[in-house]
């Protein structure tokens, strides 16, 4: 049975935010969930290795140089970002 | 009685000019004026472009040019299709806004046909869902009854072409996500073989699975989108390069001699109801000639398991990116970095999107992965086997597309797994996958229509689109969704 | 005290020189206004799919191949997820347990061999630039191809860290994969390190310092951090697993974060990408094309040529020069050749930069013209040094710059009138000669040389003159 702290660290791992109120209700819903899944344990073994839906290779692309997007596009979703970059908090730890 | 398709009877009408394209684009327009508040299928309108490829396409068929198939035809977009410029949210908070700066490669391809777009259409949060429910604008409702969902999680393009709010539409089904709705709402859903239609601009759920297809009315319709949309994309490293043989001129085929198999499996916790109906479609096709081949696929059983860990497993790696960073949705800037990448998560994210990110988090994560992803994947090769081994014994399979009708709203929100159980017959199609076909095959008791599932071989879509079409004929179109079709 | 050993273990990202990025059509031109170079594939916009660009595979291949790996035919790409500001899909595409290239190595010169794991590819992040507690992101670089080289704990030293890196970058440089240019962040490095007793078998717990980018830092890092672990267990502490960045400031390492859940990167196949095959042709092909690699050069030029070990070592460094060197030698005397271009050439290309580089005055062949007529006996070794010079300044090929009368050489009846007219000239200079300065020669042989405009031997010259002095 999965336990709160697993969630927590789940959690942690999915970038989520848990709160005190949530952790409880939503522990249950994962054990259920996870019960569930557990379900792929009633089948039995196979030993044949499955690769990939398909059987495709090498879907390459030749080294050649197409435009990139004017920068204004690529900042459009952030209202035109910050001095050309986009902007977050600081990221350094510490 | 020869059925016609929705889109072919339209063309008909522009091309003999009884009516021009703005006329009939300004006739769906009203529509969704009139019914969308009741259907709630559009979260999204686009009538300004709608219009203005609707004169291009007056002015060439003034000019005597010739018409693409689809070409002038109203229809919609699932709201998690990139379109440029206009926005897309894969009806969760946390894309709100957020407008592409480039064109899903399907889109690209029908915009370039003077597709009319009408707009966008609801869904399930990031296709997470089978009614619809989860999405951010409240779910759809279903066309032959507001009281019950339009099914999901493609369930507002289905709500849209079963209220004649669009012609025909594309979704996206990494599940069941045309199929069902399609079943719920009286209509034809395609699901195409995995590689036949290009990802490239479809917001990922599940990379593996997903697969964009038309909701329509009729087979006919389906054929004519599907022939429009299979197509090598370069950009999709799984699109498969190979030649597409059109499937809308190939429709009118001889089911004599054909092998249809029915595995028990798929027949087992079944409404009675639909499995009545369904036991119908498998007379109507033995009196076309077709032969029914009584066969068994045993990893039917664990389907379902084997879908939520891996499509869950993906689904996590795919919405990481969500981070306010660089488009969408932004939980304000107190805290930390980590805290407010977290915080917009959690608050952009709603409850079934974030069950599944936990999930496929926990199945990847170290001392789980062996004993979930890395077997779920062994066993999706046993499903992938046992399809193949059907397949020798017949030409295609005939199924339930869901073991129930519509539910009532609500239900889904309860209990999240019965939910789950209720993709049992349209799971393992993605799992290997194969093309598959819903299309409608009768009426429970309220009325309320019931799906019929053709799965077929790696892209052969053909044979599955002119079986659906020959049953359609063989009813005399009674169950096609008649009012729209009129 | 007890003595210890070090024992580290190196993952070098080396940047591929490919015109595009791994996944999309984008330039991978440095420098550059921010998010310029930038398109939805490598920004990871919503619903965009990676397109693997083929001559990443090829180039890897080649590094494998140029270091003795082991190629799979057949490999895959994967997700190693993780978020951060700099990697705009919360995942890295990378190749997890099947690598294109497995199981080689580098050869040290002490006679020591550095066994490499594997080769891999994968995507370079962005950059983040730190300012007034915001992070500012540019994703010009996000995307730009690398390949991993990841080798077994088989360091016993800094030098010979430095030594491979060295060779590994000389070798990239070589087969033409990566200009490998660690001031531009195209070559780092994270060392594994940790030490143990001499004489002990197991290995201590290690700590990684991350990306490295001088050798200069490299071996301030692995100084310090064999030290402080040595420290650390010597004063009865144990060492962390831990990962520790490298200060430049204090010369310190410190650690860089402690979080347990740092590193579970939850890796699986990435289902945007199919499989990727090599054919046994194609590396055939790969293998046949392949240059000269720097170590057998240098066998070459040592053992073949006879060339001095640290000329040798000067010519192989710079693959440019070493190409125009195997240009100009060809079938003259290489040591009169590596003389030219150690000596006036290299004074005029003084910084690494400009070796590297190798913008050349004058072409292979004009050098090598010049040695021929040396080797010829036509021209002198006096004359041919002030000649190359002028060809450096001109540009000019020998033929330009000397007469025909100073290469018609000087017959032994010509050279012996002018002695004579220098001993007859200079009677001050043969009195101390024959009263023993030797030194006095000199005089006569500047006579004889300005007679000739330097055409003559002055072996020949100064035999002569003794005989005619007695």
């Amino acid at each position: 049975m999965i336990t709160q702290e697993e969630i927590r660290k789940i959690a942690k791992l999915a970038k989520l935010y848990v709160s005190e109120e949530e952790i409880g209700s939503l522990t249950e819903d994962m054990a259920r969930i996870i019960a569930f899944a557990d379900t792929i344990n009633a089948a039995a073994d196979t030993q044949e290795p499955f690769d990939s839906i398909q059987s495709l290779q090498n879907a390459l692309r030749e080294d050649v140089v197409r435009p990139s997007y004017p920068q204004e596009e690529i900042l459009r979703n952030v209202n035109g970002g910050e001095d050309g970059y986009f902007r977050t908090k600081q990221s350094r730890e510490g | 009685m020869a059925v016609q398709g929705k889109i072919a009877a339209l063309r008909g009408r522009m091309l003999r000019r009884e009516v021009s394209c703005e006329e009939i684009t300004r006739a769906y327009l009203d529509a969704i004026e009139k019914k969308n508040g009741a259907l709630n299928a559009y979260v999204l309108t686009t009538p300004d472009t709608a219009l203005h490829t609707a004169r291009a396409v007056d002015a060439k068929i003034a000019r005597g040019e010739t018409l693409a198939p689809l070409e002038g035809i109203p229809m919609t977009l699932k709201d998690n299709i990139s379109t440029k410029g206009i926005e897309t949210t894969c009806c969760s908070r946390i894309l709100k806004g957020y407008s592409p700066i480039y064109n899903a490669s399907v889109w690209e391809k029908l915009a370039g046909q003077n597709a009319v777009l009408l707009g966008k259409t609801n869904m399930d949060e990031f296709a997470m869902g089978s009614t619809c429910e989860t999405s951010c604008f409240g779910g759809a409702n279903n066309p032959y009854d507001l009281d019950r969902v339009a099914g999901g999680s493609s369930g507002g393009v289905a709500s849209a072409v079963g209220g004649g709010m669009a012609a025909y539409g594309l979704g996206s089904d990494t599940g069941g996500s045309v199929r069902q709705p399609a079943s719920f709402c009286g209509l034809v859903g395609l699901k195409p073989t995995y590689g036949a239609v290009s990802r490239y601009g479809l917001i990922a759920y599940a990379s593996s699975f997903d697969q964009i297809g038309p909701i329509t009315v009729t087979a006919a319709d389906a054929a004519a989108v599907c022939d429009a949309i299979c197509f090598y994309d370069e950009q999709d490293s799984t699109s498969v390069p190979r030649r597409y043989e059109p499937a809308a001129g190939a429709l009118e085929q001889d089911l004599r001699g054909v092998r249809i198999g029915v595995a028990k499996e798929f027949m087992q916790a079944v409404q009675p109801a639909v499995l009545k109906a369904v036991e119908e479609a498998i007379a109507v096709y033995r009196s076309l000639g077709a032969e029914i081949v009584e066969l068994s696929l045993s990893t039917l059983s664990i389907a379902l398991p084997v879908y939520y860990i891996l499509a869950c497993a993906e689904a996590s790696s795919n919405l990481g990116r969500y981070d306010g960073i660089r488009y969408g949705y932004q939980a304000g800037t107190a805290g930390n970095l980590n805290e407010c990448i977290c915080r917009t998560r959690s608050e952009g994210f709603g409850p079934e999107v974030q069950r599944r990110i936990l999930l496929g988090t926990y199945v990847l994560s170290a001392g789980y992965f062996d004993a979930y992803y890395k077997k779920a994947q062994t066993l999706r090769g046993a499903v992938v086997r046992s399809f193949d081994e059907a397949f020798a014994k017949c030409d295609f399979l005939l199924a339930p597309t869901a073991p129930v009708t519509a539910f009532r709203h609500g239900r889904a929100a309860a209990n999240p797994i019965e939910t789950y159980q209720s993709d049992i017959c349209t799971v393992p199609v993605n799992i290997a996958g194969l093309p598959a076909l819903s299309l409608p095959c009768g009426f429970d008791p309220d009325g309320m229509p019931i799906g019929l599932q053709l799965i077929g071989r790696a892209f052969d879509e053909k044979t599955l689109l002119a079986a659906a079409h020959r049953f359609e004929q063989a009813t005399d179109g009674a169950y096609l969704c008649r009012e729209v079709l009129a | 005290m007890r003595q210890y050993e070090m024992i580290a273990g190196l993952e070098t990202h080396v940047e591929l020189s490919t015109k595009t990025k791994i996944f999309c059509g984008c330039t991978t031109a440095f420098g550059s206004e921010p998010n310029t170079h930038c398109c939805p594939v490598c920004t990871g916009m919503p619903g965009t799919l990676p397109k693997l660009n083929a001559r990443v595979v090829e180039y890897a291949v080649r590094a494998g191949l140029a270091t003795g790996c082991r190629i799979n035919r057949i490999s895959k790409m994967d997700r190693k997820n993780y978020v951060y500001p700099d990697l705009p899909k919360a995942y890295q595409i990378s190749q997890y347990d099947k690598p294109l290239c497995e199981w080689g190595r580098i050869e040290l010169s002490n006679g020591r061999t550095i066994r490499i794991t594997r080769i891999h590819i994968e995507e370079d992040a962005g950059k983040l630039v730190h300012v007034r507690g915001n992070t500012l992101v540019d994703y010009n670089r996000g995307g730009v191809p690398l390949i991993e080289i990841v080798t077994e704990p088989d360091f016993r030293s800094a030098d010979e860290i430095r030594e491979y890196l060295e060779t590994l970058q000389l070798t990239m440089k070589t087969i033409g994969v990566s200009d490998c240019k660690m001031q531009e962040g195209s070559l780092r490095c994270d060392v594994n390190i940790s030490v143990r007793p001499v004489g002990s078998e197991t290995f201590g717990t290690r700590t990684e310092i991350k990306n490295m980018n001088s050798f200069t830092y490299m071996e301030k890092a692995v100084a310090y951090e064999t030290e402080r672990q040595i420290d650390l267990i010597e004063s009865g502490g144990t060492v962390v697993q831990e990962t520790r960045r490298y200060d430049e400031a204090s010369g310190m390492t410190e650690s860089m974060r402690g979080k347990e859940d740092a590193d579970d990167y939850r890796y699986f196949r990435e289902p945007d990408l199919v499989t990727i095959a090599v054919t046994d042709e194609q590396i055939e092909q790969w293998q046949a094309d392949m240059p000269e690699l720097p170590r057998h050069r240098l066998d070459r030029y040592t053992n073949q040529l006879q060339l001095p070990a640290a000329d040798a070592a000067l010519l192989v460094k710079y693959p440019r020069i070493a190409a125009y060197f195997d240009e100009a030698a060809q079938g003259v005397n290489a040591r009169t050749v590596a003389n030219f271009i150690l000596g006036a050439l290299f004074r005029r290309l003084p910084t690494d930069a400009e070796k590297e580089n190798a913008a050349f005055p004058v072409p292979a062949a004009y050098l090598h013209d010049l040695a021929a007529l040396i080797d010829g006996g036509k021209l002198n070794m006096n004359l041919a040094k002030t000649t190359f010079e002028k060809m450096l300044d001109t540009g000019k090929p020998v033929s330009d710059l000397l007469t025909q009368a100073d290469l018609a050489g000087l017959d032994a009846e010509a050279l012996a009138a002018v002695c004579r007219a220098a001993v007859e000239n200079n009677p001050a200079a043969v009195a101390d000669i024959r009263a023993g300065k030797e030194k006095a020669m000199g005089a006569l042989i500047g006579y004889v040389m300005k007679a000739t405009r330097g055409k003559a031997d002055a072996g020949a010259a100064t035999a002569l003159l003794k005989q005619l002095i007695g």
